[in-house]
């Protein structure tokens, strides 16, 4: 649920429209599904954020230790989507248990560099280490992570074609190429794991996925929310600008829904809330007109990328 | 219209207290749950407050299954019970192929069947059950993904080329068939052996003579040539040229735009340097102007890289 009330309030941030939205009463719910440390700090290991309150845990809203739960745990998407829902909403992040984020996210990566969504074990991917490379970004704390394993990770999952794939030897794809690209970036890494020819290459993968709008694999269908994961990267890349502004445009305009509004990942289809974001943020990633701009690797407005540098620069201050 | 017998009117049910979500005093989200979801649900919260291991508890993952297949803790306390009770992995082998054909997009049901896979140690039904998925759906990346897992992890790669090699027959533009006609070679003889290398090189000209237009054959053929580098390639510039008559495509452009390109990296005595040089150009204006005008803008911008490059510096040298 929380990725749902992401779409939307990171949507609203970018149409400027947040002050539909009851700020302080959000901010209480999400500080709800914090996976708090028990008094005997025995969970570290698996806190983070819910996705909702669906295993039945009390009301708390950050506010004292958490209550014991034997499948109580974080789900990395959750911590992610969670902090950043904090951060457009303007709050400080002060009743984040930090280093327990931290300590819950090193639960989760493999050897090999990847990360699962829980510590009870699921699938690992791409998808994961996005997700854990936002967290260490919004927290300004790369402890949560062994930054070269996961470098590794992303190299192997580089594929022939010079697309990146959600693993090693897995065909390359859109959602994870980005995926990767903006992990690189937000670790500040680009450049030093991949060299200017392997940059140049991927450029071209990623370029040669726009057909109108764009698709995520070579002879797919188009899909709006495309126009973000492949424009971003492109932006990321610096070669954005080189696409065609127009026929994306069109594409993305072409699978609103007429009568309830929002987008869908084709024409004439159902639209639904990750869609309408991404088609949301991928106008915006060409300057559309009354959009706020997007922040390419964070996927968060400019705006609220400002206010968690600010955090952060007050962090740094207090702990000198 | 199917009548639901609650389970909180169970009477086998009756000493478990149900337990609601609780999203406290301003619930942000808020799910119109019908009353069979928010009875199966609470139900089920209560099982997992008391972690209870019963035969009751594994029944009603089912039923919790159902009802929402991707709550990923609902497939967790199913596996904990499918290990406290002891219960047959045969049976939940064909619960799971159920499952798995009726919504072959969700990411727990997959997971779910790796886990009983392993504790098996059974890959045996596996390579024919995701062909099944395939047939349904040849692009399906949930179903290539545990594929790709249990070749490797049981080492199973006798027949894979042939298999690839049908469906690129069925559909040549199959994208996830290539890749996993790179995996297997890979994985097996592997591109140094330049036997093999050339019967792919000859393989993938013959697939983009059926059908030019095919980015999917031309990205394979370029990805495995890359290292050797395009413009070493024994009869390769040859082989390509020759196509541009009958087969020509923006990826037979772009493509010989890579050779050029590499034949200038390399500083390659077997080409004119500068005549390659002005080559690569001619071939970006007509992708701009002609053959890919969507990416016009990028292909003058490698246009203007080529023209910057050190090698150019090096050819002012000479």
């Amino acid at each position: 649920m929380l990725t749902i009330v992401f779409f939307a309030l990171s949507g609203l941030d970018v149409l400027d429209a947040l002050d539909v939205v009851d700020k302080p009463s959000l901010i209480e719910w999400i500080y709800s599904l914090q996976v708090l440390p028990t008094d005997d700090k025995s969970n570290l290991s698996r806190c983070g954020f819910r996705g909702s309150s669906h295993i039945g845990v009390p009301y708390n809203s950050s506010k004292g230790p958490g209550a014991p739960h034997t499948y109580d745990s974080g789900h990395v998407a959750m911590t992610y989507t969670g902090l950043a829902c904090l951060v457009i909403l303007g709050d400080d992040l002060s009743r984040v248990c930090r280093e327990a984020c931290l300590a819950g996210l090193r639960a989760l990566q493999l050897e090999d560099g990847s990360f699962y969504a829980v510590p009870e074990g699921s699938e690992n991917d791409m998808r994961f280490v996005y997700c854990a490379a936002c967290i260490c970004f919004m927290l300004d704390d790369w402890s949560g992570m062994d930054r070269q394993r996961a470098i590794d990770y992303i190299r192997r999952s580089t594929s022939y074609d010079s697309g990146i794939g959600q693993g090693a030897g897995l065909e390359s794809h859109g959602g994870s190429t980005f995926c990767a690209v903006a992990s690189l970036c937000m670790m500040g890494n680009l450049q030093e794991v991949f060299s200017e020819r392997e940059l140049k290459r991927i450029r071209r993968w990623c370029i040669l996925r726009q057909q109108n709008g764009f698709h995520g694999r070579p002879n797919k269908p188009v899909d709006t929310c495309y126009s973000f994961w492949v424009g971003a990267t492109l932006e990321l890349l610096d070669v954005f600008q080189y696409t065609n502004f127009e026929k994306n445009r069109s594409y993305i305009l072409s699978t609103q829904d007429r009568l309830v509004g929002g987008f869908a990942k084709w024409p004439d289809s159902h639209p639904d809330p990750l869609h309408t974001y991404f088609g949301i943020c991928g106008l915006s990633l060409m300057g559309e007109a009354e959009l706020q701009k997007v922040h390419p690797a964070l996927n968060i407005s400019v705006r609220a990328f400002e206010s968690l540098r600010r955090l952060h620069e007050a962090w740094r201050q207090k702990s000198t | 219209m199917c009548l639901f017998f609650y389970f909180r009117d169970r009477k086998e049910w009756a000493d478990l207290e149900p337990v609601p979500q609780d999203d406290g005093p301003n619930p942000v989200v808020k799910i119109a749950y019908s009353e069979k979801f928010t009875d199966v649900f609470d139900m089920f919260r209560a099982l997992l407050k008391n972690d209870e291991k019963s035969e009751r508890a594994f029944a009603l993952t089912a039923e919790a299954i159902e009802l929402n297949a991707a709550n990923y803790t609902v497939w967790h306390y199913r596996r904990v019970l499918l290990q406290a009770l002891d219960k047959d992995l045969r049976e939940e082998m064909k619960y799971i192929t159920a499952i798995i054909e009726d919504q072959p997009k969700n990411y727990q049901v997959w997971h779910h069947r790796r886990m009983v896979v392993e504790w098996l140690n059974d890959p045996s039904e596996e390579l024919q059950f995701v062909a099944e998925i395939l047939s349904q759906d040849a692009k399906n990346y949930h179903a290539w993904q545990h594929r790709q897992w249990v070749m490797q992890e049981y080492k199973l790669w006798d027949g894979e080329l042939e298999y690839v090699e049908e469906l690129l027959e069925e559909d040549v533009r199959n994208n996830s068939a290539w890749n996993q006609r790179h995996f297997v070679i890979s994985h097996t003889r592997g591109y140094s052996d330049s036997a093999i290398l050339e019967r792919e090189v000859q393989y993938t000209l013959k697939q983009i003579k059926k059908a030019p237009h095919n980015e999917s054959a031309w990205n394979y053929l370029n990805g495995i040539l890359q290292d050797g580098g395009l413009s070493s390639y024994p009869g390769l510039l040859e082989q390509v040229t020759e196509l541009q008559d009958t087969c020509s495509s923006p990826y037979l452009t772009a493509f010989l735009v890579d050779l050029y390109e590499d034949a200038l990296e390399t500083n390659s005595s077997s080409y004119d340097q500068q005549e390659t040089l002005n080559k690569a150009l001619e071939l970006c204006k007509l992708l701009a102007e002609e053959k890919d005008t969507i990416r016009r803008e990028y292909w003058n911008y490698v246009s203007r890289s080529l023209q910057n490059t050190e090698y150019i510096t090096d050819m002012l040298q000479v």
